[in-house]
């Protein structure tokens, strides 16, 4: 079964923020709520400097399902994961359980309070209607339904960033870590190199 | 006069100290899973201004942009989260079983306390309208609190919507506004400070003096509900944006984690007081609206309220 994932490659990506651009602009996401980041370390410093573009991961044991008081969250067959803002009451606790940053909160009403919970959706929409208004409204282009890939990989000039299913993206990675000379069985990555404290 | 022993002078203080180092060891021992090392750490890097959660310098590239990224530690306290905010759904039933079981326990023994009142329109007046205004703006708002932070814990049993999340909303407005309502009642319930003042310029005190059972409420009340309005004014006006997640995460995970353990003492000893000002005396809640009890009442019940209003001139 397919499992759609996201890779940012940080050898790639040149911190233009085109992604965050693309994806505002087609969900007409508000101010102050960005479903997609770029974060830089090392700026300016030559050789040092790396870029990575940042939004939900889709989890496939997700923190966020794992908190929400309301149970909002649902991960679709295809391993997206999806909420349904009918239920969110915007307690923020998606906030302190994920491990990315993904969640997002607008302020809304007279007091500027916490509205309800935005996130990265892998443009497959919500629980709404396919393609209908509401489900735009409530969480942008349904761009999945229509047979594309999410706005933001398709928007990256460099192909840092690339969105797909598990096996494709494993395979592009592969590809390119071999073509740069990195023996990827030897060298562990990610979450493993974290782990393993390298 | 009669000499107390050590025991008799401490036993509240004692039993207060025993039953929460024992519920303290198992739920530290057993049933969290903090990484109590880093939360001590991190608090101490937190109180001289650095909440970032980066303890070392990171040892590698990566390392440095996940710090960056995503914020550094997640699985120091962040699991914990997830745990608490789960069996609070599923657990905190027992915490207010086992505080009604001890009420339950106290009645039997107890009893009610009933004065014998034989000239009810002999009344003194005890609490001002300041005070009155206080003491129930204190109860009409930490009912609120309550109720709509309940609202939140159980929200898998509302199953979300509408008015959950403006009740959540108004549990932060209202929160906000009883940070001034507990600081004032916070310094107007401090009756051991009365004797480092005179009377006439603390005349706002509630009058009478502290048993030790009911200083131990008092200093829960206020030392909780520090950390209740620190911890949730700071979660609300701390609102990352997605740049200044990685920076702030770690410290408002903290701040919710210290919202959840201070919800639930609070509510342990406000409902030792909602118990003995409701239950085990009776009259005195009709004396909290009016603001005045009968003499006999007094007398019989609290002679220090009384001998506080005959120094203070107050009748």
């Amino acid at each position: 079964m397919s499992r759609m994932k996201f890779y940012c490659d940080d050898y790639r990506c040149i911190d233009c923020n085109g992604c965050v651009v693309a994806c505002k602009e087609a969900h007409e996401i508000p101010v102050g709520v960005n479903r997609r980041r770029v974060i830089t370390i090392n700026e300016g410093i030559e050789g040092k400097q790396k870029s990575l573009s940042v939004a939900c991961m889709h989890c496939s044991d997700a923190p966020c399902q794992k908190v929400c008081p309301t149970d909002c969250f649902y991960i679709r067959t295809d391993g997206i994961v999806l909420h349904d803002k009918d239920k969110c009451i915007g307690c923020g606790y998606c906030l302190y359980a994920c491990p990315f940053g993904a969640p997002q909160f607008g302020h809304e009403g007279i007091f500027g309070v916490k509205g309800v919970m935005d996130k990265c959706t892998f443009c497959a929409g919500g629980p709404d209607e396919t393609l209908s208004e509401n489900e735009f409204e409530h969480y942008g282009q349904n761009r999945i339904a229509e047979g594309k890939i999410p706005m933001c990989a398709s928007m990256c000039s460099t192909k840092a960033l690339i969105a797909g299913d598990a096996s494709e993206v494993d395979k592009i990675y592969e590809y390119r870590t071999a073509k740069r000379g990195d023996n990827t069985s030897l060298k562990p990555y990610g979450w493993e190199a974290y782990n393993n404290g390298k | 006069m009669e000499s107390k022993t050590f025991w008799e002078c401490n036993k509240a203080y004692i039993l207060t100290a025993l039953g929460l180092g024992v519920v303290g060891f198992v739920f530290v021992g057993f049933l969290m899973i903090m990484d109590w090392g880093y939360l001590i750490q991190y608090t101490m890097h937190a109180l001289i201004g650095d909440t970032s959660g980066v303890l070392t310098a990171p040892a590698s590239e990566l390392e440095q942009m996940i710090n960056a990224a995503f914020g550094p530690a997640y699985n120091t306290v962040a699991p914990e989260i997830i745990r608490a905010s789960n069996e609070r759904q599923e657990y905190i039933w027992y915490v207010f079983f086992a505080e009604i079981m001890i009420f339950v326990f106290l009645y039997i023994k107890n009893g009610r306390v009933t004065p014998t009142i034989t000239r009810p329109n002999d009344t003194v007046q005890v609490l001002t309208s300041f005070q009155r205004a206080v003491i129930w703006l204190n109860i009409g708002m930490i009912s609120i609190l309550v109720l709509t932070g309940f609202n939140i814990t159980w929200g898998l049993r509302s199953e979300g919507g509408d008015i959950p999340r403006i009740l959540r909303e108004f549990h932060e407005l209202t929160g906000l506004a009883w940070i001034a309502v507990w600081l004032v009642f916070t310094v107007i319930a401090a009756k051991d400070m009365k004797g480092w003042r005179k009377n006439s310029t603390f005349r706002h005190f509630l009058p009478g003096s502290f048993k030790p059972s009911k200083r131990v409420i008092w200093f829960f009340y206020a030392a909780m509900g520090a950390a209740l309005c620190f911890s949730g004014a700071m979660i609300i006006t701390l609102h990352p944006s997605s740049l200044t997640h990685a920076d702030v995460i770690q410290f408002r995970r903290v701040l919710l984690y210290l919202h959840f353990g201070a919800s639930v003492l609070i509510m342990f000893f406000i409902l030792d007081f909602v118990y003995a000002s409701a239950v085990s005396v009776k009259g005195y809640l009709k004396g909290l609206w009016s603001g005045s009890y009968p003499r006999e009442y007094l007398e019989q019940v609290a002679p220090d309220v009384l001998d506080d209003l005959k120094k203070a001139g107050r009748q």
